[in-house]
């Protein structure tokens, strides 16, 4: 068994999301220009559209982080505690996203000005939806998918970026920076899972949460294609 | 209908190669010993392994050949004689010949007369396919038995003639399989009754990712960015040749994505019910390499699902990684060297990297007293 996640429950959900991630990553190798990463057909300008396109679901993600703390009432005090802390942790590394753009040889105004796209519209209407539910214990399943991602663009995507566009790592520091905090954000993740997952309600309702951002998350990078940068 | 494997077989050609002696048959390129082998081989755990290629490089068995030595071997064993076989499937991931499909070759090399052929092409899951065949065929009442054989010579693609004819120093992924891969045939015979102790297959479930993901193994494809998309674009073989088409590659760094998929096959089939994690006595895994063992462990404890090391059995380390031979050549020594008890339960897979193909079987060990 494994030894962070020890309830019956528990591990049901953690194969539940287990599975719900591979499916995601599936989905991801047929988003088109994570296939041209993947074939090493990658430009410096998909890189800049690329940014420009998950500045918005960085943002945003901090905020339904936070409201998301908001909604766990007393009998869940530990957990609020946990999820301001990891909101606080994020809640600027756009920041960071912005200059990789602009290192990259973006134009500063340029990303300031980008909008939501479709994909991020969707994302984040049900985040700030499903984070507004009292005590929403589905969120695990969100946070699963977002810091799966975290840890996929610091092992995997920066590699496959600099290699592509000949960087030096100056322009990936963003995805970089993610897989340096995320095993700890993991542990945490597992601690949650225990913690919030009783019973097949809530099973259910993590991985229906996780799925449904995986899809949202896959159709946000597929809009990269889709709309202007 | 049920169908269960009542005997089984195996063709090893050549005396055991350990790891000091491989430069020896396979040659050194451009006269220069090898700078990644010791990595590999550290990696792969493998310590010795069969060519049947000499050190000369003359075929001392083809591929065609040693298929049928394992297919006797299994037919030997069993209780069907020749005349009375229904069904002959049979794998490789490259023939003797490009056509005609290696299943009439062995066909005519056994010299079994009036039966229906099937072949399957692939690459470590394509004896997976073949069995499948057969099993269906069974079990649909077509056939009342079937012998599946899957052999494989891979030491032809790793003489050093074959690199220095590509021209510079192999890359890594041109290399890699180099010290993988070596020669093997393994054989099953199936019936729709069980013979003395007998397995019965009780379902064989593959699960593709093609459609997801790029090619991970490969012959006949173009390294680069050259204008032909295939080996036969070329205006002639000599160029393909030159040009590195015809090596065997393997991109390396999508291998991980295989123990990912491996895993979530297991997590899909429990969570269909179709396998109970303790209920499991042996697991059959045809990894390539002791690396992904560890990898793949390691996950499936991560999803609370994994199988204890005790219960592991593999034959890598002493047969070599024959690809699609593997799981047979494996199953047969299996077998041979243990004493299994009725209702004990066998799980295989095999994972297979060409384009994300994983195979997975279920055996439970049954007796019949009166063979």
């Amino acid at each position: 068994m494994s030894d962070k996640v020890t309830t019956a429950e528990g591990q049901a959900c953690l194969q539940g999301l287990l599975r719900t991630w591979f499916d995601f990553e599936r989905q991801l190798s047929r988003v088109p220009i994570i296939q041209r990463l993947e074939r090493g057909r990658f430009t410096l300008e998909d890189h800049r559209r690329l940014l420009c396109h998950l500045r918005q679901q960085v943002i945003e993600g901090a905020r339904w982080i936070t409201r998301g703390a908001s909604s766990f009432d007393r009998d869940f005090a530990d957990v609020r505690s946990l999820v301001i802390e990891h909101a606080r942790e994020e809640h600027r590394d756009y920041e960071m996203l912005e200059a990789d753009y602009v290192a990259a040889g973006g134009e500063r105004e340029a990303i300031l000005a980008a909008e939501r796209n479709a994909g991020s519209e969707a994302l984040h209407a049900f985040m700030m939806y499903r984070a507004g539910q009292p005590n929403p214990v589905d969120l695990i399943g969100a946070m699963w998918i977002i810091e799966g991602l975290g840890q996929k663009m610091a092992a995997d995507w920066a590699r496959r970026i600099d290699a592509a566009t000949g960087g030096d790592g100056e322009h990936t520091r963003f995805m970089r920076y993610h897989g340096d905090n995320d095993d700890a954000h993991l542990d945490k993740l597992y601690a949650l899972i225990d913690r919030l997952c009783r019973g097949e309600a809530d099973r259910r309702a993590i991985l229906r949460t996780a799925r449904v951002v995986g899809r949202l998350y896959a159709l946000q990078l597929e809009e990269v294609d889709h709309e202007p940068a | 209908m049920s169908v269960y494997i009542t005997s089984t077989g195996h063709h090893l050609p050549g005396e055991p190669v350990d790891n000091a002696r491989i430069e020896e048959v396979l040659g050194r390129v451009h006269g220069k010993p090898s700078r990644l082998k010791r990595r590999i081989l550290e990696a792969n755990g493998i310590q010795t392994r069969h060519y049947a290629i000499d050190a000369e490089h003359r075929t001392t068995v083809s591929n065609g050949e040693m298929a049928a030595l394992a297919g006797r071997d299994c037919l030997e064993r069993g209780y069907v004689p020749d005349p009375r076989l229904d069904m002959l499937s049979v794998a490789t991931s490259q023939g003797d010949l490009v056509l005609p499909g290696f299943g009439s070759m062995v066909q005519a090399e056994l010299g079994l007369p009036d039966l229906e052929l099937h072949t399957s092409h692939g690459i470590c899951s394509s004896s997976m396919m073949a069995l499948k065949a057969a099993y269906t065929a069974i079990r649909a009442g077509e056939h009342g038995n079937a012998l599946v054989v899957a052999s494989e010579l891979a030491s032809r693609l790793f003489k050093a003639s074959r690199f220095e004819a590509a021209g510079a120093t192999p890359d890594f992924d041109a290399e890699f399989l180099r010290w993988m891969l070596s020669d093997g045939a393994g054989a099953l015979l199936l019936e729709d009754r069980p013979r003395g102790p007998s397995l019965r297959i009780d379902w064989i479930r593959g699960i593709s990712h093609a459609d997801a993901f790029p090619v991970c193994m490969s012959v006949g494809r173009p390294n680069g960015r050259g204008r032909f998309a295939s080996w036969q674009d070329y205006p002639s073989y000599a160029e393909a040749e030159a040009d590195g088409a015809l090596l065997i590659r393997q991109d390396v760094r999508l291998l991980d994505r295989l123990v990912k998929l491996g895993v979530d096959g297991l997590l899909r089939l429990i969570d269909e019910g179709r396998v109970r994690v303790d209920e499991v006595d042996h697991l059959l895994c045809h990894y390539s390499s002791h690396h992904f063992r560890g990898r793949i462990f390691d996950l499936l404890t991560q999803a609370g699902a994994a199988i204890p090391e005790k219960k592991w059995y593999t034959n890598l380390y002493t047969r070599g990684n024959t690809g699609c031979a593997s799981l047979f050549i494996m199953l047969d020594e299996f077998l041979r060297s243990h004493e299994l008890a009725e209702g004990e339960t066998l799980l295989c897979f095999v994972p297979e990297s060409g384009r994300f193909n994983n195979v997975y079987m279920h055996l439970t060990v049954v007796r019949e007293d009166t063979p």
